[in-house]
């Protein structure tokens, strides 16, 4: 607030002739125990998550920094958050041709398979690099580069030495004959290594013997972006070298990894395929971390990030040691005045994907190449095909209605049992009452077979059974809104989760109280997750930005 | 100008990052034996430029030509010639019931480094183009053929035995530029140990002394390397401490110190002392 408080004067008299922004998030929870839900009792019975940003800009020229509060920190957030202080902070210079960033900076290569640094409040998730980083554009359509730094970890930084270089070339920009072409084309490679000192890892096959770790673990990838008309394509190739880790049980079969990404769109149509392998590319710049942290790379997700609830209550985590899958999307609008377009057009949007893992043949564990990959398909990790038709039913009304099913495999979240198969059905009403007023109806279904062990309370997923939910929100105004849900496991499940909520913008500031109580289970952005335990009691949350 | 040289740096950089990104670990050295870490100081003793040669001998009790092959390296072992035995893990090296086993995991790296494959089995100074098998014959012109070098560097080794510990000390003068990266090897070895042993005429002797036998290798198997410039004259001393196995008898036992090629691997000389 100090901080908030310093920067909104100095953006009222101005520094330098530059300005300052900034916003600012204050988080707060709650909770007392709760046997049915499993939420546990909180001692300090507040809970915060705090934190302010700060970016001063001037011309070319600019700095930031970052505060940070975790006292304590909030449920589901790793507890070696607690504390408070600088979390980032730069300077950095950004010319047309040249820009440089020294202190914390985010970065990626390609789609991220060998470099993605990049921060997730949600998830509790910075992997930002501190050191010294270098864009260079010496001619147009040319991007170099380069950088060098130690990785955050919570409120310290590891010790792997982390140093990339990548380049771009747009083709249309360096080769004059594609300058004015309907094919565009852009190509890239970059190359990563991490450096980290020796360590004694012992042998599991041989208690004399310790691993003979390598210091310096490389990764490299090429990329094309290519298109042409209504066509695009996307592909990567990323390998990494020998890295024997704790994510890998210290095996040193080399990593590698293939994203094909090919769209087709046109007004009212648009169909895409995505196609993923990886084969043991997780990538830490300390080889013994375990857990979400100190990631160097990124593995995109080949599932739909699905924001309804039950379709997002069984997210599938990107599995960094090996994986397969495809994914395809359809939309298709019906025009206005056709048979299915209605009076105002009916969009339709079909997703389906399907992930397995590695067909291997172990040889060995670690301090071995661990296995062998076949050519055929390994285990079913994750599947789901969802229709969603959006249509608008009046000139106030819409409603969007949406059927999924999936195939889950407990597997991903390393818990044993056989696969769940779940029907999912969604019906999504907004009413524009008047023009101050307007209504939101969410009603959902989970048909399940999985079941809840109430002998065993502590070893059953409290997400099992079927599941009703129903919720109303109204937006009073523009600046007041109340909503009201229910989760209820009705059959074969546990648990009664209501909430209420009100909330309050003015401006930039918005502030949300809630009470309720909040399911187990894994909060997942784009394949990465975090585990968000069971909490039953008062939220709150104020963002302001300047 | 300035985008000139930043473009040049970084172009510098990709190619250093190139070189240097990534380490490769062959199959066989993913895993090392955890041995003794060696301190070095710089020396300041001349020491005689003496060359001896390194004998690294793969023997069993189950091989009856291995007596043989003792025969043979008993009549040339000297001072300057060093010799190592190494109990090969399979076949005719299998120990027989109720027998000290003389396998160890050290030696047994090494023996599969050089593929072993039949026993008795010798190198001179792990000069992997020729291999000595069966009565070795023809190993005293390759020794004699080793000792005629001039050394490229000399090598003294001294042990001392306080409580169970042996206190190791090596020192090293180089006589000339060696550039290449060189590691130092130090290994426990012991004479006169008795057990079953299969003779040329099949009969079996439990009664057999075996000399020189690789009980322990206490530096990781590969060694460890030696910091030095690498400069003629250089002088170090490369301290390390062991504890005793319990199944050895100190007054037969010997350090055996040698100087090799990190990259093939050839032993350029070689020490050898009782511990005192």
């Amino acid at each position: 607030m100090v901080l908030t408080a310093a920067a909104v004067t100095a953006q009222a008299q101005g520094i330098m002739g530059g300005h300052v922004t900034g916003n600012v998030q204050v988080d707060g929870q709650m909770s007392r125990a709760d046997s049915v839900i499993g939420a546990q009792d909180v001692p300090e019975k507040l809970l915060m998550n705090a934190r302010a940003d700060i970016l001063y800009t001037n011309g070319d020229f600019s700095a930031g920094l970052r505060f940070e509060m975790y006292e304590n920190p909030l449920l589901g957030f790793d507890p070696q958050y607690k504390g408070e202080g600088l979390a980032n902070y730069f300077v950095s210079y950004n010319g047309e041709k040249l820009s440089i960033t020294a202190g914390n900076f985010y970065e990626q290569f390609g789609s991220g398979m060998i470099l993605r640094t990049y921060e997730d409040r949600y998830l509790g998730l910075d992997n930002s690099l501190r050191g010294v980083n270098v864009t260079l554009r010496p001619f147009d359509g040319v991007t170099i580069k380069a950088l060098a730094g130690k990785q955050r970890c919570y409120w310290y930084y590891g010790d792997g030495l982390v140093r990339g270089v990548d380049g771009e070339v747009s083709l249309n920009s360096v080769l004059p004959f594609l300058a004015d072409s309907k094919f565009h084309a852009t190509i890239g490679g970059g190359f990563v290594s991490k450096y980290e000192d020796d360590e004694n890892i012992p042998s599991y096959i041989n208690p004399e013997e310790r691993l003979n770790l390598p210091l310096n673990v490389g990764a490299g990838s090429v990329r094309a972006d290519l298109g042409y008309g209504n066509w695009s394509l996307q592909a990567e190739y990323a390998r990494k070298g020998q890295d024997p880790s704790a994510m890998n049980g210290y095996i040193y079969r080399p990593g590698q990894g293939l994203l094909l990404n090919l769209t087709y769109s046109q007004r009212g149509f648009s169909a895409g395929i995505q196609a993923k392998r990886i084969d043991n590319m997780g990538f830490k710049s300390v080889r013994s971390q375990s857990g979400e942290m100190l990631y160097i790379n990124y593995l995109p997700a080949i599932t739909k990030n699905h924001t309804y609830a039950f379709l997002s209550m069984y997210p599938y985590a990107t599995q960094v040691n090996g994986e397969q899958g495809l994914q395809a999307d359809v939309m298709y609008k019906f025009k206005k005045g056709t048979f299915l377009g209605g009076e105002y057009g009916t969009d339709v949007h079909v997703n389906s994907s399907v992930v397995y893992g590695l067909d291997t043949t172990v040889t060995g564990f670690a301090g071995t190449d661990g296995y062998d990959v076949n050519s055929g398909v390994g285990q079913t990790l994750y599947g789901d095909v969802s229709v969603e038709l959006a249509k608008k039913l009046s000139k106030t009304v819409k409603l969007t209605t949406t059927y999924a099913y999936q195939v889950f495999n407990p597997v991903v979240e390393n818990e044993p049992g056989s696969l769940h198969h779940n029907n999912i059905v969604v019906a999504d009403l907004s009413w524009k009452v008047s023009k101050k007023h307007s209504l939101r109806f969410e009603a959902e279904w989970m048909g399940s077979d999985s079941h809840y062990d109430a002998d065993d309370p502590e070893h059953s997923d409290r997400r099992a059974g079927d599941w009703l939910m129903g919720l109303v929100e109204w937006n009073i105004g523009t600046h007041w809104f109340v909503s009201a849900s229910d989760q209820w496991a009705y059959n074969d499940g546990v648990g009664n989760y209501y909430n209420l909520s009100v909330g309050y913008t003015h401006g930039a500031t918005r502030l949300q109280v809630g009470y309720g109580k909040q399911r187990e289970g894994l909060l997942c952005i784009g394949g990465v997750c975090r585990l968000v335990p069971a909490s039953n009691g008062l939220t709150f949350s104020l963002t302001t930005s300047f | 100008m300035v985008m000139k040289k930043i473009f040049t740096g970084l172009m510098v950089f990709v190619g250093l990052m190139s070189f240097a990104g990534c380490d490769k670990i062959e199959p066989e050295e993913y895993t090392v034996y955890d041995g003794a870490m060696i301190e070095w100081e710089t020396g300041s003793a001349n020491l005689p430029a003496v060359q001896r040669v390194y004998v690294e001998k793969y023997t069993g009790p189950r091989c009856s030509n291995c007596p043989t092959a003792d025969v043979t390296l008993d009549a040339i072992h000297n001072d300057n010639v060093v010799i190592v035995s190494i109990n090969h893990p399979t076949g005719q090296g299998t120990p027989y019931p109720n027998q000290p086993d003389m396998r160890t995991v050290g030696g047994t790296v090494w023996d599969n480094y050089f593929g072993i494959n039949a026993i008795p089995a010798a190198y001179v100074n792990r000069d992997r183009s020729t291999q000595y098998l069966g009565d070795m014959a023809n190993i005293g012109s390759a020794i004699n053929e080793a000792l005629a070098t001039v050394p490229q560097i000399a090598i003294e080794v001294e042990a001392i035995e306080v409580n169970g510990s042996v206190y190791v000390n090596t020192h090293l003068d180089y006589k000339q530029d060696i550039p290449d990266v060189l590691t130092l090897t130090v290994a426990l070895v012991e004479d006169s140990v008795v057990y079953r042993q299969l003779l040329p005429d099949n009969s079996i002797d439990d009664n057999y002394a075996h000399n020189h036998m690789l009980r322990k290798v206490v530096t990781s198997y590969w060694g460890r390397d030696i910091e030095a410039s690498g400069k003629k004259e250089t002088k170090l001393v490369g301290s390390l401490n062991l504890m005793l196995p319990s199944d050895v008898e100190l007054e037969h036992c010997h350090i055996v110190a040698f100087v090799s090629n990190k990259a093939s691997r050839k032993v350029l000389n070689v020490a050898s002392c009782e511990i005192q």
